[in-house]
């Protein structure tokens, strides 16, 4: 019946994708990678770049427990900055302009050299499912493949819809077909499908700038790269630019949104509101006088540049117009217009936190279909469907992070919990425990959970223990190096400080004063700790300085959470609740709490309607097990 | 009965949800024109209909009815009443309700309550429909608390402020603060995530001065709670005096009734006697004692016995002596035995002095006793020097405030923890902390105001931070 057969397959070759089909293929289990388009492998659909806040801290956290993104990123980043520097360590976070088809072309070979890995081109137009299983897919070209798990990470191609001006046409991706079948197919298997809308700036000639119209924007000097592998960025770095918009291009956009298809209700799908198009930030913030543009050249041996601020569904002809109002674009040329894209995703809260679906045994979702936006956030969500589909064919216990312990987990948790009403991004603020979430310490969390999946290589696992044994060393050292009044150092650090540090001082106190940078603690390190990094000394240092914190953000939390464990049973009916409103029933419904600590946090309920649930949940309490 | 076993929320009586039916006196218990009794849960209308043999009893909802009331077992007529239907789920509880107004004999309340038991109605535990009203979505938590309020309330004062509450004047005090603090986190917070975006830079200075006035304001509202649980909880106040210094009948003066028994024979009042009044809205709990001595009588040494276990348990005693006569051995006593008790000696009988033995009486004591005022319980003189005496020290600026007053020891207990929760962000701020620290203090204070008014998600926030920068490249 199939042309061929596989443990697992992975439809759709993006960020989500790869991670799954790499993790899948080195957990020992056969995997097929089928895509559209082969040469597309890994492509970055929308900015050339990958990172930022609580996006970098998830790209560290697939990296430690063995994904691949980290060290591809690693390899093809041409600007490597580290954001917040002037911040506590907890929200600092790297960020990476890539070199766009470097990073394609680097992906894929990681990919191809993956032992168990088999690459398909091709578009998957049905499940082919047995008895509420899936059992492989059919392709368009005819070709039947079984598998015994599936992973869909489609993007935005499920029945995609590409609008620029009053022009649409279906599309998966510019220049690419959407994936219509499949939708279909997800729908009639009763899949509850919903439509988001995410939009891409244009791509400019790098040839028909005035660069010295703009600021720029240098790299790093020292880059801090996101895999724990990576010993040097070896890539050349290069500048970005900073320029704005101006009055009167906000004036042009005002004249013209009806020709807008957000404005003129052709866009129905639901957008971001953190990725807000250039119509919108005119519209809705319409007392800026000017908004901030940024010029991404997209690789080393390109002239194209992403406008990174200017994302647009405008007719094409009206978007050159206005970009020409813009000081050093008087003569730019447009190389790709830029476009608003509708697609179709898969209401998450079905989903358990392996990303396997409630609904249909064995198949796995992941990615944008998961009403989600980002590389990062796809990536991390096929790492984890990639781990559990591989052990689900091997019929291991299934591999779930918390909220405390990953950014990963604060997402799965929270798509599952909460679903989406617009396109799901990470932030710091999601993560209650985000003194504890760090970037530098992500393999400390993380490591030990991918070398137990078998993802951790033996290399990358020594590599780990031995930073381990020093952080250690070095932690002692902090605590019992100790330097007299009447020693050599001491009048030194007096010095530099400007101020008496009492009878002795140890370099763990002398750490916590204001103005002691890691350098100079580094530099009084014993002999014994020659070898610790500044990065090593660093992470023991934040962990320091945030303990106290720690505790007290956990006494106030738990304060609060006191009701937290208390069970909703699972036959218990909201829609018996009298005195609920419908829209809280059904809010309650969707979100199918199985705690009161779930009840408190679901969005929209009233306090009247979460102490009502209280009451009921206690009077559940079986009797005996309460006072009398 | 199940208690939910929170000590960070009140404690209610947690029943068997809506399959009975419950029945309690609404008005407070006593002599007056009018009591009411309140029916609510499903069976509210079978068991009214009894009254008046009427099985199908449906009156149209929210119009009073006059009734004649009747026993059910023996037909006679027992009253003549006023019956209200709330028909659920629009009324208090949510449940059906029947209101029975009646004439305020306790008798008559009683054999009313009596039959309504006796057709399948169960007595309502405290707070039960308040409970129900909550287990209803009624009302909310908040509002939960300001009924309870409400029916423990004994004076004017206190029952303005419990409906005060309970139309959620507090949550309106605590709004605007509570969108000051989400303002102030939504800057520090995108200042976090958006560190790329083209946002204003944080006016430190701004910042803390917005805090400050944050952190002063809720320390106000928190500082209100001594007035407020002055006002709930009043005072207690105890009498003492040998027998015969005339302390019923300043009991009498003070309340304004004959409630102790008065007679010219020493050693009456063997029993303490509790009664309430007020003075300026603060219930005051008069515990008259039975007269301090050695005694022999059995009947009054065990009388003697509690007299010297309340003064020790009240917030002030007040000593009586007899100013028409000299200090006793007894007198000077009673006046040792009340070293280090906050105290009131009064002068009792200037009616039986001329002016100038009352003066002279009065420096005498005053001299050891600064707190001494000179009264006639019989003439009624002096009475209000006295009630001013008794709350002066306890009485804030608050009291006489028309404005909110806290008077629930978990409010006030999360608004210090509020306000504690912004200093410490404002002495992190001061010492130049990175943000994500800064943060906690102020996300913890906003979880305890969340606490009084309903939680502010993440959500709520990043929709915050949305509508008021621009975010996003």
């Amino acid at each position: 019946m199939f042309d061929e057969s596989f443990d697992v397959i992975v439809i759709g070759a993006g960020h989500a994708g790869c991670e799954a089909a790499s993790a899948s293929a080195r957990l020992g289990t056969e995997t097929a990678l089928v895509t559209i388009n082969l040469d597309l492998i890994g492509q970055m659909s929308c900015n050339p770049a990958v990172g930022g806040i609580a996006k970098g801290h998830v790209v560290r956290e697939i990296d430690a427990l063995g994904g691949i993104m980290g060290r591809v990123i690693d390899r093809t980043g041409i600007q490597f900055r580290l954001l917040n520097r002037s911040r506590g360590p907890a929200v600092q976070s790297p960020r990476a302009q890539a070199d766009r088809s470097l990073y394609r072309t680097e992906m894929r070979s990681v990919l191809e050299a993956t032992p168990n890995l088999h690459l398909r081109q091709g578009t998957v137009i049905n499940l082919i499912v047995d008895n509420n299983r899936v059992i492989g897919v059919e392709m368009q070209d005819s070709r039947n493949f079984g598998a015994k798990s599936v992973v869909i990470a489609t993007g935005t191609f499920l029945n995609g819809t590409i609008h620029t001006g009053r022009k649409t046409f279906s599309a998966g991706r510019a220049g690419e077909p959407a994936s219509i079948e499949l939708a279909e197919n997800l729908k009639q298997h009763g899949f509850p499908v919903g439509r988001l809308k995410t939009g891409t700036p244009p791509r400019l000639d790098g040839r028909t700038i005035d660069w010295d119209a703009f600021e720029a924007q240098p790299p790093d000097e020292k880059p801090v790269p996101f895999s724990f592998a990576t010993e040097k960025i070896e890539q050349p770095q290069i500048e970005c630019h900073i320029g704005y918009t101006s009055e009167r291009l906000h004036q042009t956009i005002r004249d013209n949104l009806h020709q807008s298809p957000l404005y003129s209700g052709k866009i129905t799908g639901i957008g971001p509101r953190y990725c807000p198009s250039i119509e919108d930030k005119v519209v809705k913030f319409a007392d800026k006088d000017r908004h901030q543009l940024f010029l991404e050249p997209e690789g080393h041996n390109t002239n194209e540049v992403y406008l990174n601020g200017f994302s647009t569904s405008l007719p094409s002809t009206l978007q050159l117009e206005l970009l020409r109002m813009i000081d050093g674009f008087e003569n730019v040329k447009i190389i790709r217009p830029g476009y608003a894209i509708e697609y179709d995703f898969v209401d998450p809260r079905e989903m358990r936190p392996t990303m396997e679906s409630t609904r249909m045994d064995g198949l796995f979702l992941s990615g944008q279909i998961n009403g989600t936006t980002g590389y990062e956030e796809a990536a991390c969500q096929g790492l984890l469907a990639g781990i559990n589909a591989a052990f689900s064919v091997q019929k291991r216990k299934p591999f779930i992070l918390q909220r405390d312990e990953a950014y990963i987990g604060v997402l799965a948790d929270d798509l599952i919990r909460h679903g989406v009403d617009e396109p799901y991004r990470l932030f710091t603020s999601r993560a209650e425990a985000r003194l504890t979430l760090r970037h530098d310490n992500a393999d400390e969390r993380l490591s030990p959970k991918g070398r137990e999946a078998g993802l951790v290589g033996d290399t990358d696992w020594e590599r780990f223990n031995k930073k381990r044994d020093r952080i250690a060393n070095l932690r002692n050292a902090l605590d019992f190096t100790r330097f007299k009044r009447s020693s050599v150092e001491y009048a030194g650090i007096s010095q530099i400080l400007g101020a008496d540090l009492g009878d002795s001082i140890t370099l763990s106190q002398l750490a916590m004063r204001q103005g002691v940078q890691a350098d100079l603690i580094h530099r009084l390190l014993p002999e014994a700790c020659s070898d610790v990094r500044v990065t090593e000394l660093e992470t023991a240092l934040a962990d320091s300085l945030y303990s106290g914190y720690i505790e007290k953000q956990k006494a106030a939390t738990e304060r609060v959470n006191h009701h937290d464990t208390l069970k909703v049973p699972e036959t218990f009916q909201f829609n018996a609740i009298s005195g609920l409103s419908n829209e809280m029933v059904e809010r309650l419904e969707r979100a199918r709490p199985r705690n009161f600590g779930q009840v408190r946090t679901i969005a929209g309920l009233t306090p009247a309607a979460i102490s009502t649930v209280l009451v009921h949940l206690t009077a559940h309490i079986p009797a005996g097990t309460g006072q009398n | 009965m199940r208690l939910i076993s929170n000590p960070a929320y009140p404690v209610y009586p947690v029943t068997n949800f809506m399959p009975d039916t419950i029945v309690a006196l609404a008005t407070p218990t006593g002599r007056s024109g009018i009591g009411v009794i309140r029916l609510s849960g499903s069976d509210s209308l079978r068991i009214t209909g009894k009254f008046f043999g009427d099985a199908d009893f449906v009156p149209d909802p929210q119009n009073a009815h006059l009734k004649r009331l009747h026993d059910p077992t023996t037909g006679e007529v027992i009253d003549e009443a006023i019956i209200t239907y709330f028909k659920a789920p629009h009324s208090f509880t949510g449940e059906d309700v029947i209101e029975i107004s009646c004439h305020g004999s306790p008798v008559l309340l009683r054999q009313v309550i009596d039959i309504c038991l006796a057709n399948d109605a169960r007595m309502a535990d405290a707070g039960e429909f308040s409970l129900r009203a909550l287990a209803n979505g009624r009302i909310d938590l908040a509002e939960a608390e300001a009924i309870r309020d409400l029916i423990d309330a004994q004076t004017v004062s206190s029952v303005r402020q419990a409906i005060r509450q309970l139309r959620g004047e507090f949550s309106k005090q605590l709004q605007p603060l509570k969108d000051d603090l989400l303002n102030v986190i939504v800057v520090l917070e995108s200042a976090l995530e958006f560190v790329e975006d083209d946002l204003p830079e944080i006016q430190a200075e701004n910042v803390k001065s917005r805090l400050k006035a944050i952190a002063a304001e809720t320390e106000k509202l928190a500082a209100t709670f001594k007035a407020g649980r002055l006002i709930r909880e009043g005072l207690r106040v105890a009498l003492v005096g040998r027998p015969n210094v005339g302390k019923s009948s300043l009991f009498n003066a003070l309340l304004g009734s004959d409630r102790a028994i008065v007679t010219e024979i020493a050693g009456t009042t063997r029993d303490q006697i509790h009664e309430r009044f007020t003075i300026d809205d603060i219930p005051i709990s008069l515990i008259d004692t039975a007269g301090l001595r050695e005694t022999t009588d059995t009947v009054e040494s065990i009388g003697v016995e509690r007299s010297k276990a309340t003064m020790a348990d009240v917030d002030v005693v007040i000593v009586m002596l007899d100013a028409s006569e000299e200090l006793t051995k007894e007198d000077n006593e009673i006046l040792g035995s009340v070293e280090g008790i906050s105290h009131i000696i009064v002068g009792n009988k200037i009616d039986k002095l001329t002016p100038e033995e009352a003066v002279g009486f009065e420096s005498k004591i005053k001299s050891q006793r600064p707190r001494t005022v000179l009264v006639s319980a019989k003439t009624g003189k002096g009475l209000d020097d006295l009630k001013d005496s008794i709350v002066r020290p306890f009485a804030t600026e608050d009291t006489a405030r028309s404005g909110f007053l806290v008077s629930d020891a978990r409010h006030h207990d999360l608004l210090v923890r509020a306000a504690a929760g912004i200093e410490q962000s404002l002495d992190q701020m001061n010492q130049k902390m990175s943000e994500e620290i800064v943060l906690i203090g102020l996300q913890n204070a906003l979880r305890s105001l969340g606490e009084i008014t309903g939680e502010t998600t993440t959500g709520d926030m990043l929709t915050r931070i949305f509508s008021t920068f621009c975010i996003g490249k």
